[in-house]
């Protein structure tokens, strides 16, 4: 085991995630909980800054699903280990998406041996393989003639509602590794990615603000349809509430 | 092939109904009836006529025959008074050397004399032993001299021992100038004295005589002939038509045709002669057997009626009332009830039928009595294993033991939320009763969403209007609940921001007036009116965020049996209020 390997919480109930984080000896795993989203639309955003070698995903979560966001994950980390976490209810709907190539499924509520020995399995897997996210930096090498960046800067800027936008999809919309564009984002314009999509959103979140809609509104309107999130996102762009804004 | 039709009639792949069946075999049997009667009315009438015509003719030949032969009669008797005259027997019995001219011509005055009272006598011949010949109209006949001084053409005269023997053309020794025919009557003649053979007398008949006999009769189709075929009167357009056949003395038909016209053909020799007679009649109308057609197109009328009104029966008293019978037990399956079936049957066979169908009604009923008592015995044996599964008192005790573990750790907060659920979960279950008072529903919704807090943080805050009338107010459970969460999942919680959910209760008019008010994001006009408007067994068009408000709505419908129980207002970013309006029922509708 030559490194600890990294571990994302996705759930939108903050007790759950404590738990997560609390319940597990985590150290003698040889792994660590590196980050944590509340709504599908949280870990879009922050995936690719915490670089999550396991994640757990809850089905049941507002705005964007489990299931949804996992067929978006498959899609754009082909190596990540996602584990499904899910209520005894759900349990059908979660089974209609085995065809996803999810780890596991668990069941909730959570029964510490059962997700230590997945865990273990877990880490078996993963000690035979290269970190992706370092495999992608290394396969970079890229000296297009084209500076890219201008592009993927339009293409931002019209594209920033959709809030299935990150940068691990433009990186295969635009045929590079994710982490070359960051860095060569990074050093065109000053700014990494994330500064920059979240930029450009909360100037236009500010506008709404001013003009009087309600904080959900402009959520779903620039992108990031969870109001929850969008409203921490607000506070630490802003420095202020967004219901402070307006006023 | 018949059995092959017989087969597909009976047993055709595709099924008749029995009235049809009945009607094709109806039409099938009169076809055939019809059909056989003009068959058999067609052989007959031709049978008839045939025998009608051999009839006809057979006697019209007889006639002609016993004519004839009278006719003969008649010259035969001429001919033994020629014989007997006194100069023909001078002629016989004189020497050779005493014979001359005169003599002969004494012979054949004599015989001319008896033939003055006759007509039809062509010609007489008479020969002495010696062949020295007496004979009137001697220049008329050619005569063959080779076969007149033969003995061939004497044999058969003399075989017949001075009776007349009859034969055509001077039996060969002589024509007649123009080849008219002649009958001839020949005899051997013998001495009255001294019975010694004497000489032959010849005597020719003409033609004419019988066509004069055929005329006096008025018969035009009769042809009468010589056994060689030769044409001696009557028509003589018939000879061509002669056959073999005709030589025996029994009447002999054929069919032939004659001017291209079917005609029967008889013919027949008169007996002791040689004389054919042939008659031809055309086929007519007079052997057609009128009054049997009659008796037979009778007989169809009577069949065909019969068979009308066999099939008229067999539609009243058979197919008609098992339609009917068909009908009311058709009647009693879309009805979904089984009842008995009455209907009017007018034969025992029927009423059977009925019978048996009824006891049939009466067992079915019974086996469904059992059924619906079994499936009862199994609900209430499943409800006793969930309830076994439940075990609510494990579930409380175990809470208390942990909450007190919690309490003794100084973890007051945890000790707390144990407490709010094992509350919950004493209100939630309530013993399995369905019905509940609103006090106690408030308390579910009390604890509901403290656990929620929890849960979820400060995102909301609850307040409650109930007035003291209204706590007692029995109502379904879970009338309250379903609609606090779905304030929250799809209220409060999208919007992101704190909210209020606010519980009214109060009783006016005998009614239960509740309303539950969340600030969440609000509803559309259209969701409103999906939710409002849904019919039972439509619920697939809900989207599943609205899903839990109908079928809570869906429930207290059921409950009160009143559709008009709910309004919903809102402002989208706003609010969202739910107003039952619940009637006191002493017995409620879903009890």
């Amino acid at each position: 085991m030559d490194r600890t390997y990294r571990v994302m919480v996705i759930d939108d109930e903050e007790s759950a995630r404590n738990l997560m984080k609390a319940a597990f000896d985590w150290e003698s795993l040889g792994m660590e909980v590196v980050g944590e989203a509340a709504s599908g639309i949280e870990a879009i955003n922050t995936i690719d800054e915490i670089k999550p070698d396991i994640a757990f995903v809850d089905i049941s979560m507002p705005f964007m699903d489990g299931i949804e966001f996992t067929k978006l994950a498959t899609e754009r980390y082909p190596n990540l280990i996602i584990i499904i976490m899910t209520a005894i209810d759900q349990f059908e709907y979660a089974r209609k998406c085995v065809s996803l190539p999810v780890f596991d499924y668990m069941l909730k509520p959570v029964v510490r041996t059962e997700v230590t020995e997945v865990l273990e399995r877990a880490g078996n897997k993963l000690a035979g393989m290269d970190d992706f996210w370092e495999a992608i930096a290394d396969k970079d090498g890229a000296t297009e003639g084209d500076n890219p960046t201008e592009s993927i800067k339009k293409y931002v800027k019209e594209n920033f509602t959709d809030p299935k936008l990150n940068l691990a999809f433009i990186a295969q919309n635009f045929g590079f590794s994710a982490s070359y564009l960051s860095r060569k984002f990074k050093a065109d314009t000053g700014k990494n990615f994330v500064e920059y999509l979240t930029d450009i959103r909360m100037t236009k979140a500010i506008g709404f603000a001013r003009s009087g809609y309600k904080m959900y509104q402009t959520a779903s309107a620039v992108g990031i349809p969870d109001p929850n999130y969008f409203g921490r996102c607000f506070k630490k762009y802003t420095g202020k509430k967004y219901s402070e804004y307006g006023l | 092939m018949f059995s092959k039709i017989w087969k597909s009639l009976f047993t055709s792949k595709k099924r008749l109904s029995l009235s049809t069946g009945i009607k094709n075999v109806m039409v099938g049997t009169m076809l055939v009836v019809t059909a056989s009667f003009l068959l058999s009315t067609y052989v007959v009438t031709i049978n008839e006529r045939k025998d009608f015509s051999k009839r006809e003719s057979e006697s019209v030949i007889a006639t002609l025959s016993n004519n004839i032969v009278s006719e003969i009669d008649k010259y035969k008797s001429l001919s033994r008074l020629i014989m007997t005259d006194d100069s023909i027997l001078t002629f016989l019995r004189s020497d050779v050397s005493r014979v001359d001219i005169s003599m002969i011509n004494d012979a054949r005055y004599g015989i001319m004399d008896i033939l003055n009272v006759t007509e039809g006598v062509d010609t007489v011949m008479i020969f002495r032993e010696d062949m020295i010949m007496a004979t009137t109209n001697r220049f008329s006949y050619k005569y063959d001299s080779d076969v007149l001084n033969g003995e061939e053409w004497k044999k058969d005269i003399y075989a017949g021992m001075g009776k007349a023997v009859i034969s055509i053309n001077s039996n060969g020794i002589a024509h007649k100038l123009e080849h008219k025919p002649v009958v001839t009557i020949g005899r051997a003649i013998y001495d009255i004295d001294s019975q010694k053979r004497t000489g032959i007398l010849l005597m020719n008949i003409s033609g004419t005589a019988f066509s004069r006999l055929l005329d006096n009769l008025n018969y035009s189709d009769i042809c009468i002939m010589g056994e060689d075929g030769s044409f001696i009167a009557g028509n003589s357009e018939y000879v061509d038509l002669f056959e073999d056949e005709f030589l025996s003395t029994e009447t002999t038909h054929k069919n032939v045709r004659v001017n291209k016209k079917l005609t029967l053909l008889s013919g027949a020799r008169i007996e002791n002669t040689p004389i054919v007679v042939m008659r031809v009649s055309p086929y007519g109308m007079a052997g057609i057997p009128h009054r049997m057609i009659y008796i037979l197109v009778f007989l169809l009328f009577v069949i065909i009626l019969l068979t009308a009104c066999i099939g008229f029966y067999i539609r009243l008293n058979i197919t008609e009332p098992i339609f009917e019978l068909s009908n009311s037990m058709e009647k009693n399956r879309q009805c979904g009830k089984l009842d008995k079936i009455e209907v009017p049957v007018p034969n025992t066979e029927l009423e059977m039928l009925e019978n048996d169908y009824n006891s049939m009604i009466d067992h079915v009923n019974e086996l469904i009595g059992k059924l619906v008592e079994k499936e009862k015995n199994l609900q209430k044996a499943e409800m006793r294993v969930l309830q076994e599964q439940i075990k609510p008192h494990f579930l409380y005790n175990s809470i208390d033991t942990i909450g007190y573990m919690a309490f003794d750790a100084g973890a007051k907060n945890v000790h707390e939320a144990l407490e709010t659920l094992g509350s919950f979960y004493r209100n939630f279950l309530s013993k399995g009763e369905k019905n509940i008072p609103l006090s106690r529903e408030i308390w579910i919704v009390k604890d509901y969403l403290s656990i929620q807090k929890l849960r979820y943080g400060d995102i909301l805050e609850d307040e409650y209007d109930i007035s003291e009338e209204a706590t007692s107010y029995i109502v379904p459970k879970l009338i309250l609940q379903p609609l606090v969460e779905n304030c929250i999942y799809h209220g409060i919680r999208p919007k992101g921001e704190k909210g209020t959910i606010s519980i009214k209760a109060e009783v006016i008019d005998e009614k239960l007036h509740l309303s539950v008010k969340d600030t969440g994001v609000g509803m559309t006009q259209e969701q409103i009116e999906k939710i409002m408007t849904t019919q039972k067994g439509e619920e697939e068009d809900i989207d599943s965020e609205s899903f839990g408000l109908w079928g809570t709505i869906e429930r207290i419908r059921y409950y009160t049996g009143v559709e008009d129980v709910v309004s919903i207002s809102s402002e989208i970013g706003e609010y969202t209020e739910i107003e039952f309006t619940i009637p006191n029922l002493s017995y409620p509708a879903g009890e």
